[in-house]
């Protein structure tokens, strides 16, 4: 179980990353959804020890985050969400190189669990290659072999699926989720579907506030019966979404079609449909924006 | 277009701080340059004016070259930029043309490289007008030298280099790359520099310059004062050839940049070498996590260390097959050989390459690259993994913060000794091919461990210092201001090690006393700098970066919580180390011994001259008899004199006060002398007055006893070895017995006593000054003495002085040695003591003693036979011999010269002992040092000129003329062409650094460019016109008349009336010439053809130019009337034959008429080439056109 309390990060040019975050995450795959700039990384760099909070707690089991790194290190796992390797370095030293600074020490073992995770990751065959030499989606994968040495009990990955194709992401999405039935494992991403399909639990996270907490079916129940659905004219668009809480608007075959949420029928013309993840993702981001404008 | 291009990136250059922080930092070191002694770029010394034109030329090319390195950033900056910035898809895919785009940048990177030249010339003139200035060192202001500096070096240079850098960044599109191609642009250029030391390929090694500058050198090479001070030199010959040269490749490189840039996304466009290897992709299979058994870590207290040492093997494996450390290593080693091949030579003679010459080279010509290389990789350790953005991935690993740190400074020690055995590797293979020197892997281990601790210090301070500041170009930066400073510092005689960032006291080894004692105070030193260091990087461990990098106040409260405990504790047990370590070393350096600083001694001779120049020429009563017992304890370096001087009253008045000098840093005691009081006693400048109760009458003498006690404790600060050693102890009476009346060492350099308030400097009285004849050469007080020794030293020791061995016993565990000179000497005496094997030999059963190292047996018979030769022709020709015995004595390499005195010479090691003498075409200058000294045993030792101008020519240029003598009988006139090569190199590039004024040769004042070189030049010329056998009467009269005397001693002036008496009457006027006036001859063959005659025979026909000018003592120069003959020649060589081997068809001295006279003659075979004076005789400037290849028609 990891728990984050009370945890604020304003950086030195006045941007709060981090507001007042609480929260408890339990064994499983735990989503992190947010816009670009919503202090996602921000929150899993403060836990992978990279960067200090200005104030609250993190507790991961036994162990006092903040005051205990190397303890918390140990038991990590952590793949950033713009890393690069060496380029000159084939992709088995470099593992290799890794699982020594992991406390893998003993050769024997190291050698065990490099050939593993190289083949698990499917990396076996350009384990001679230099990482130099890799496409997008080879290095992420070397990426997640890494964050996977020595057995980390909590593991952190930011962003892992940008830049894969859909197999391969399907493929390493399957893989968190079964290494998420024996530890914490923390996802964070801006594509909703991934928490929808995999995460029991997920928060989502605006402007370095968490504005959502729980299980998704849960947060998704809440909106059953008010999430409405009308194709319009691209001229009336600015006014639908003047009179409306327009949650999103996409193109259908060239022509708008909008999710509006609203108590009852806003309109005619728009069909009640059933509401997702996606929904409540953008119902957070646009009370969070107009609350902003409030203020401004 | 490329306007467009133009300005929007000018505009752009111009707003980088970057030019204008340079720009200001090269302005103020020109403005320094120019307005103090402190930066020394552009040769303005001596009389030459500090804005002399040449010296602004010379200042502004030497400055391209420094500039080549941050121009870099502006010229390969602007084609890289855009790549950086991730606009280049942008640009490229507008339509614009590359053409246009590439000249665009090209121009504006070149208008701001301009800019910092303009900033730099102002830095020049305001320099010279500053009020401290002194004004007799600046010349009339004008702007011509500026432009002529701007049109010949600057622009063509600035275009060069910009040519080579975007070039480079266009087809390696690396900066990284960009950069190594500069640093080996630069250390080929000077290795090529290395090489052109030696003369003979001269038009290559000009051309091959691409800056010019060695055009420049050659063209202005023997500049005399009055040129350097009134012109620039002509834009013709090897200048123009130069420029012309390196602005065609500037072109050149222009037109391939632009054909090879491809205005694309880098690494997108077709590859240059080979192809990239396409791998097929791998078939994804899917294998379930559950397959895996779970490893935990192993946490131990040993995995730290196992983490440390898998990082510092990673760190250093990364290193070693880095690009930039393989070229430096490559060009390191190039640049060694180059200088081992190179280095040592004498008179183009090579010497063996002993172990300890490998290791002189391997710090002057590899070592220092490793400035560069722990400058740059400590950079690049510490950012390695944020510069790949694998620091996220690394900075969460379960690693404690110390081992990264300690890692990387491990990895940066693992570098450098693997460059140094890469050294040492290059330096043992040099060894083996070369041959006939022993290889010495101990002192290749300690003497190259000794090679890096700088480099050491450097790196590991260049590490913390980039943890320090957290950015990696501000760290660069600072370590550069840290090197600045240490140059700086040297500069303005702030040289205390104490404060000079990983400053180490120097150590020289010799093969002789090997380290000697130098080594405690380096390791005191080094423990000094490591802990602070070490204090350093525990301070970076503190500051240590982990994750996202912080703002200072939370570094700060980070570093505290770090170094709370054990590394708190160390950090303050470093500092207090370092504290206790520097306090020790003042003790030793500043109380045990004195630190004085060369500004300071400079001060203390002036004050020397303003209190006591007034005594001078007070009468002194003269040493007629010395008497000493002379203690050297070498493993104590320790002295104890037990002298004893008998004064007698030469003058017409009685003497009533003695003015006594001592050696001001040893501890003298007078005994015995008559009743007396002491009016003065000076410890610091060692002058002491006494005043005698009772006054001395004519005639009368007294005794004079002292106690002299010499001690070496401590260390010192510059290590520099001095003459009492463990192995190898040599020194003269000058240097420790007391001496009477003023000793005048003054100041020479006029414009260090113009800034202490003195006159003009006065080397010597005039030749005129038939007062100071009272006195010979070596003034002290005393003409001929009686000279009685007995000196003692360590049982495993010899020890010598001048005179013949009385006795010799043992007590004590010590040896004893009694000697006594036969006859008057000099007053000129030395003593010396080492562990040396004696080879022995005789003249007409008169001995010959070698006293060597052991290991330097290599040419001890050459210096038997050179003596018995110089003996053999300086009877002959001379007077006989006047001591019953030779004696030569090895001492170590601190100092580089032979001396002579009665019956005994000291020969430095670094001189002949290991001359390389196999190849039989070299000139042998071990002989012909030999010779020379032995001919000081006729040259000074027996008749010694007054202490006027022209003394040394009466010494030193007829020890070269007899040295000269010998060697041409043993080796023939061919082999001394080369010698007079570099003689007359010598005299002609060194009379620009003449300080005071240059002296025809019979006034010299003791000038070694006159009398050494012009002198064996003169003396040469004067035998070829008058003939050896009557020179050689002259001199023996000479030496028959003036031997021994006593005052008033003979001047060169005399020895002249013997000169001019064996001349015939139409060659006197030469003797004015050559000896009492400074004349130059411009001589060459403008065109020369032949044709073949009917009868077989050859007309041979030649126009040439005669000039014969005259010069002041400033170099100012007027025409003379060509008013002697000339030696014209033709000769005959086979094809593809040497020099050496030609044959002389004609040879004739003709006496031509006008200054470009054309003449025919006819000779038997084909022709080859003429010559006017082909064998250099005269003194000319341009030596390489008194021949010409032959046209044939």
């Amino acid at each position: 179980m990891l728990t984050i309390k009370a945890l604020n990060k304003t950086y030195a040019n006045g941007v709060q990353a981090l507001k007042d975050i609480n929260l408890e995450i339990p064994t499983g795959l735990y989503g992190l959804l947010g816009p670009n700039g919503a202090g996602k990384s921000s929150l899993m760099r403060t836990i992978a020890t990279l960067q200090e909070p200005d104030t609250g707690s993190i507790h991961f089991d036994a162990i006092d985050v903040l005051h205990d790194k190397e303890a918390l290190r140990r038991q990590l796992g952590y793949l950033p969400q713009d890393f690069g390797v060496y380029p000159k370095v084939t992709a088995e030293d470099l593992l290799d190189h890794f699982a020594v600074l992991k406390g893998l020490t003993r050769r024997s073992e190291r050698r065990e669990v490099v050939e593993g995770l190289l083949q698990q990751t499917n990396l076996w065959e350009a384990r001679k290659r230099k990482l130099g030499t890799f496409s997008g989606g080879m290095r992420q994968r070397f990426g997640i072999a890494q964050a996977l040495l020595g057995a980390p009990r909590l593991v952190i990955v930011d962003e892992p699926t940008a830049g894969l194709d859909p197999d391969e992401r399907n493929r390493f999405l399957n893989l968190l989720a079964e290494i998420g039935e024996q530890v914490v494992v923390m996802l964070s991403t801006h594509i909703v579907e991934d928490v929808t399909d995999l995460c029991p639990r997920m928060a989502i996270i605006v402007k370095g506030e968490v504005l959502l907490q729980g299980e998704p079916q849960a947060a998704i129940d809440l909106l059953r019966d008010k999430v409405w659905r009308k194709r319009v004219s691209k001229a009336a668009l600015p006014e639908y979404q003047q009179r409306f809480n327009v949650l999103s608007s996409r193109l259908v075959a060239g022509q708008p079609q909008i999710n509006v949420h609203a108590d009852s029928q806003p309109d005619d013309g728009f069909v009640q449909v059933e509401p997702d993840l996606e929904d409540v993702y953008f119902l957070k981001i646009r009370n969070s924006q107009s609350g902003s404008a409030a203020l401004a | 277009m490329w306007l467009e291009f133009l300005r929007f990136d000018l505009r752009y250059q111009l707003r980088q701080p970057l030019l204008w922080l340079s720009g200001l930092i090269f302005a103020l070191l020109a403005f320094g340059a120019s307005s103090s002694d402190a930066v020394m770029v552009g040769g303005a010394v001596g009389n030459v004016y500090r804005n002399a034109p040449m010296v602004i030329a010379q200042f502004l090319g030497v400055f391209t070259i420094v500039a080549m390195f941050i121009v870099t950033i502006f010229i390969a900056g602007s084609v890289l930029r855009d790549a950086e910035l991730g606009v280049a898809d942008m640009i490229f895919a507008t339509p614009m043309k590359k053409r246009d785009y590439l000249f665009g940048r090209f121009v504006a990177g070149e208008l701001a490289c301009l800019s910092i030249f303009v900033l730099i010339s102002i830095g020049i003139m305001l320099g010279t007008v500053m009020p401290w200035v002194d004004t007799a060192r600046i010349g009339p202001f004008s702007i011509a030298p500026y432009l002529w500096g701007f049109a010949v070096f600057v622009i063509p240079n600035m275009l060069l280099i910009g040519a080579f850098l975007m070039l480079l960044a266009a087809t390696t599109r690396s900066m990284l790359l960009v950069y190594v191609g500069v640093i080996v642009f630069f250390v080929l250029w000077s290795v090529a520099g290395v090489f052109s030391r030696d003369i003979s390929n001269e038009w290559l090694v000009v051309l091959m310059d691409p800056f010019g500058l060695r055009a420049f050198g050659r063209m202005t090479r023997y500049f005399s004062t009055a040129e350097a001070n009134g012109a620039l030199p002509p834009f013709t010959g090897f200048l123009l050839a130069n420029r012309a040269l390196w602005s065609a490749v500037a072109l050149l490189l222009l037109g391939l940049t632009l054909a090879l840039f491809k205005p694309q996304r880098p690494d997108t466009g077709k590859r240059l070498w080979g192809r990239v290897k396409v791998q097929a992709a791998a078939t994804p299979t899917h294998s379930p996590v559950s397959g895996l058994r779970p490893v935990r870590p192993n946490v131990s207290a040993a995995t730290p260390w196992l983490q440390c040492w898998a990082m510092l093997r990673f760190d250093a494996v990364g290193v070693f097959t880095s690009v930039p450390f393989l070229v430096m290593l490559l060009v390191g080693v190039a640049n060694f050989i180059g200088g081992a091949s190179m280095g040592g030579r004498m008179y183009g003679t090579r010497v063996y390459p002993v172990t300890r010459m490998m290791l002189e080279t391997m710090s002057g010509s590899f070592t220092f690259m490793l400035v560069l290389i722990v400058t740059f990789y400590a950079g690049e350790l510490i950012f390695k993994e944020r510069q790949l953005k694998v620091a996220d991935v690394t900075d969460a690993l379960p690693v404690p913060d110390w081992v990264p740190l300690l890692a990387k400074s491990l990895a940066l020690l693992g570098v450098i000794a693997g460059f140094m055995a890469g050294g040492v590797l290059a330096a043992m293979c040099f060894q083996l091919i070369k041959g006939g020197a022993a290889l010495e892997p101990a002192l290749y281990l300690q003497g190259s461990l000794q090679g890096s601790a700088f480099f050491v210090l450097m790196g590991l301070l260049a590490l913390a210092l980039q943890v320090l500041c957290n950015n990696k170009f501000v760290g660069y930066l600072v370590v550069i201001l840290l090197l600045a400073w240490q140059v700086v510092f040297g500069i303005l005689h702030f040289d205390h090690n104490l404060y000079n960032i990983a400053g180490l006291p120097e150590v020289r080894y010799s093969d002789m006393n090997g380290f000697g004692h130098f080594l405690t105070g380096w390791y005191w030193y080094l423990l000094y700098w490591s802990l602070f260091v070490l204090a350093l990087l525990l301070l970076a461990r503190g500051f240590w970066v982990r994750g996202l990098s912080q703002e200072w106040r939370v570094r700060g409260l980070l570093a505290a919580q770090r170094l709370k405990g054990g590394a708190g504790v160390a950090l303050a047990l470093s500092l207090a180390g370092f504290v206790a370590t520097g306090g020790w070393i003042y003790y030793n350096t500043n109380v045990l011994n004195h630190y004085v600083p060369g500004n300071e001694q400079m001060d203390r001779q002036a004050s020397y001259e303003k209190k006591y120049r007034q005594y001078k020429g007070q009468p002194q009563p003269r040493v007629t008899e010395v008497q000493a017992r002379v203690d050297i304890f070498p493993a104590e370096r320790r002295v104890m004199i037990d002298g004893h001087y008998r004064l007698v009253n030469k003058h017409a008045t009685p003497i009533d006060t003695l003015y006594v000098q001592v050696v001001p840093d040893v501890e003298t005691v007078l005994k015995n002398l008559p009743a007396h009081q002491v009016t003065l006693d000076d410890a610091l400048l060692g002058m002491r007055i006494l005043k005698l109760t009772q006054a001395l009458p004519p005639g009368a003498a007294i005794d004079m006893d002292f106690m002299v006690t010499l001690r070496n404790q401590g260390f010192t600060n510059d290590g520099k070895p001095g003459s009492v050693n463990l192995n190898g102890t040599f020194f003269n009476n000058m240097q420790l017995f007391p001496a009477l009346g003023y000793g005048g060492n003054e100041l020479l350099d006029r414009n260090e006593r113009r800034k202490r308030g003195l006159g003009e400097p006065q080397r010597m009285p005039k030749l005129e000054d038939e007062a100071a004849r009272a006195n010979h050469q070596l003034d002290g007080e005393a003409d001929w003495i009686a000279f009685d020794t007995t000196v003692s030293t360590s049982a495993d020791q010899i020890a010598l002085a001048p005179g013949y061995l009385q006795q010799t016993w043992e007590k004590e565990g010590r040896r004893y040695f009694h000697y006594k000179m036969d006859r008057p000497m000099l007053p000129f005496f030395a003593y010396l003591s080492a562990r040396w094997e004696v080879r022995k030999g005789d003249w007409q059963g008169l001995p010959i003693e070698i006293y060597f190292d052991p290991k330097h047996g290599y040419n001890v018979e050459r210096m038997i036979t050179a003596t018995q030769k110089s003996l053999d022709y300086f009877s002959a020709n001379f007077t006989p011999y006047q001591h019953k015995q030779v004696r030569i004595l090895e001492f170590p390499r601190y100092a580089t010269f032979a001396q002579s005195f009665a019956n005994t010479i000291p020969y430095s090691e670094a001189i002949g002992f290991i001359a390389d003498l196999r190849n039989k075409d070299d000139v042998d200058y071990v002989f012909y040092v030999t010779a020379h000294e032995m001919a000081h045993q006729w040259w000074a030792h027996q008749v010694i000129g007054a202490n006027v101008q022209g003394a040394t020519m009466l010494v030193e240029s007829l020890a070269q003329y007899s040295a000269l003598m010998v060697m041409e009988r043993e080796y023939g006139r061919e082999h001394l062409r080369r010698f007079f090569k570099e003689e007359l190199d010598r005299y002609l590039s060194s009379r620009r650094g003449e300080q005071i004024e240059e002296q025809p040769l019979f006034r010299v004042e003791n000038q070694p460019y006159i009398h050494y070189n012009k002198g064996a030049l003169v003396f040469y010329r004067l035998r070829e016109e008058i003939g050896e056998a009557a020179l050689n009467r002259a001199l023996k009269r000479f030496l028959q008349d003036k031997g021994y005397q006593a005052a008033p001693y003979t001047t060169s002036r005399e020895l002249l009336g013997y000169l001019r008496a064996e001349t015939p009457a139409d060659r006197q006027e030469l003797i004015t010439d050559l000896f009492e006036k400074i004349v130059f001859y411009d001589n060459r063959v403008v065109e020369a053809s032949a044709k073949q005659r009917a009868d077989g025979q050859w007309d041979v026909t030649m126009k040439l130019h005669l000039a014969k000018l005259e010069a002041d003592g400033k170099g100012k120069e007027t025409e003379r009337v060509f008013d002697e003959p000339v030696e014209v020649a033709v000769f005959a060589r086979a094809a593809g034959a040497r020099e050496a081997d030609e044959k002389v068809l004609f040879s004739e001295k003709r006496r031509l008429q006008g200054a470009d006279p054309v003449l025919t003659v006819t000779v038997k075979e084909k022709p080859y080439e003429v010559g006017v004076d082909p064998y250099n005789k005269m003194i000319d400037r341009v030596s390489s056109d008194n021949r010409k290849q032959i046209s044939l028609e």
